[in-house]
């Protein structure tokens, strides 16, 4: 009987096409990030709403990531922006396989911003690295405040957390202010923003700033 | 649930490893898995066994260790196994902190029978 010493973490492949992925946007400039939460908490609805302002700055593409259908893609093609839609076939996460894939359909040298949406999960899509530069969590209000200590990885492995439909929270008994703690609690360095809609009208100002902030500090590296 | 894909990209390790070494059989393989790495030790198992089925891999035993999450506080550097939260440090009661251990999974080692 033999031992081999391996030491080596099970997604080392993965990380691998992640870090050629991070090093290829990083040469055309291209800023890229990964939007996550579970599926219904607004991710798509999020993109709608801020597509129409990042790509006045921004030459934006957009890849959109479910198990069946175009439907996210065509939602987004109707902001303007170029969308690309990969269908998982039943995986409940993107990998960056995949987002190499995908990434080999868009123009480099056209393009400052990639935005990802990952398959609407709030465990799975968490723990594969794409290469991207930032990381959004979609939490929605009526997924309840408790969900922040029941999901930690999400909380932890993420830049910030984006609270959804806050304007139904008094319908759902869910306290907004509890969940902000508890996101904070598991993960004191979020950020965390809010979007949705105010008296009716959608509004996500604090997460358009954010990405913004985040563009132009890659850029100043 | 994406222990299948776990399983899978950990296979492929395997066979990369394992290649050129004139392995007859591989008995068992171990990981280490975080505390923090959203991967559910049955769920792992299941999909071990449903993937190696009919492979020679099969009957190889898959042997799980469970790796705590370790966490060191930004203000003072002490360690500690992080269980709950709101993370407080022991030490100094400082309230950021860097996990160090327990995010991932780790083959640790394959146990096997050479030519």
């Amino acid at each position: 009987m033999a031992e081999i010493k391996v030491q080596k973490d099970v997604k080392s492949l993965n990380k691998e096409i992640a870090e050629k992925n991070r090093a290829e946007f990083k040469k055309h400039n291209i800023f890229v990030m990964n939007i996550m939460g579970s599926p219904g908490s607004g991710k798509t609805t999020l993109l709608e709403n801020i597509l129409p302002v990042l790509a006045k700055s921004y030459r934006t593409a957009v890849i959109e990531g479910d198990l069946a259908t175009q439907n996210d893609a065509e939602r987004i093609r109707k902001t303007g922006v170029e969308a690309f839609q990969i269908n998982t076939n039943g995986g409940c996460h993107l990998n960056a396989k995949q987002i190499e894939a995908e990434y080999a359909k868009i123009d480099p040298d056209h393009t400052d911003l990639i935005i990802i949406e990952n398959v609407g999960n709030l465990v799975c899509p968490i723990e594969w690295d794409l290469g991207e530069d930032l990381r959004v969590v979609l939490l929605s209000a009526p997924e309840g405040e408790d969900k922040p200590l029941k999901y930690p990885p999400a909380m932890l492995k993420t830049d910030a957390v984006v609270i959804t439909k806050a304007d139904i929270a008094s319908f759902a008994d869910v306290n907004i202010e509890q969940m902000k703690k508890n996101i904070l609690s598991v993960n004191p360095k979020a950020v965390v923003l809010e979007a949705g809609k105010v008296n009716g009208v959608y509004s996500a100002e604090s997460v358009i700033d954010y990405i913004k902030e985040k563009i132009k500090a890659k850029k100043a590296e | 649930m994406h222990e299948t894909a776990l399983m899978q990209n950990m296979l492929a390790i395997v066979d990369k490893v394992i290649e050129g070494q004139q392995v007859k059989k591989v008995n068992s393989i171990t990981l280490s898995v975080g505390k923090l790495s959203n991967a559910l030790p049955d769920a792992l198992t299941f999909a071990f066994e449903a993937l190696t089925a009919d492979t020679p891999l099969k009957g190889c035993k898959l042997i799980l260790k469970e790796l705590p999450a370790v966490a060191v506080c930004e203000a003072c550097g002490a360690d500690t196994i992080l269980n709950d939260f709101p993370f407080s440090c022991p030490k100094c009661g400082g309230k950021f902190y860097t996990i160090v251990q327990g995010e991932d999974i780790y083959i640790e080692s394959i146990d096997c029978e050479l030519e």
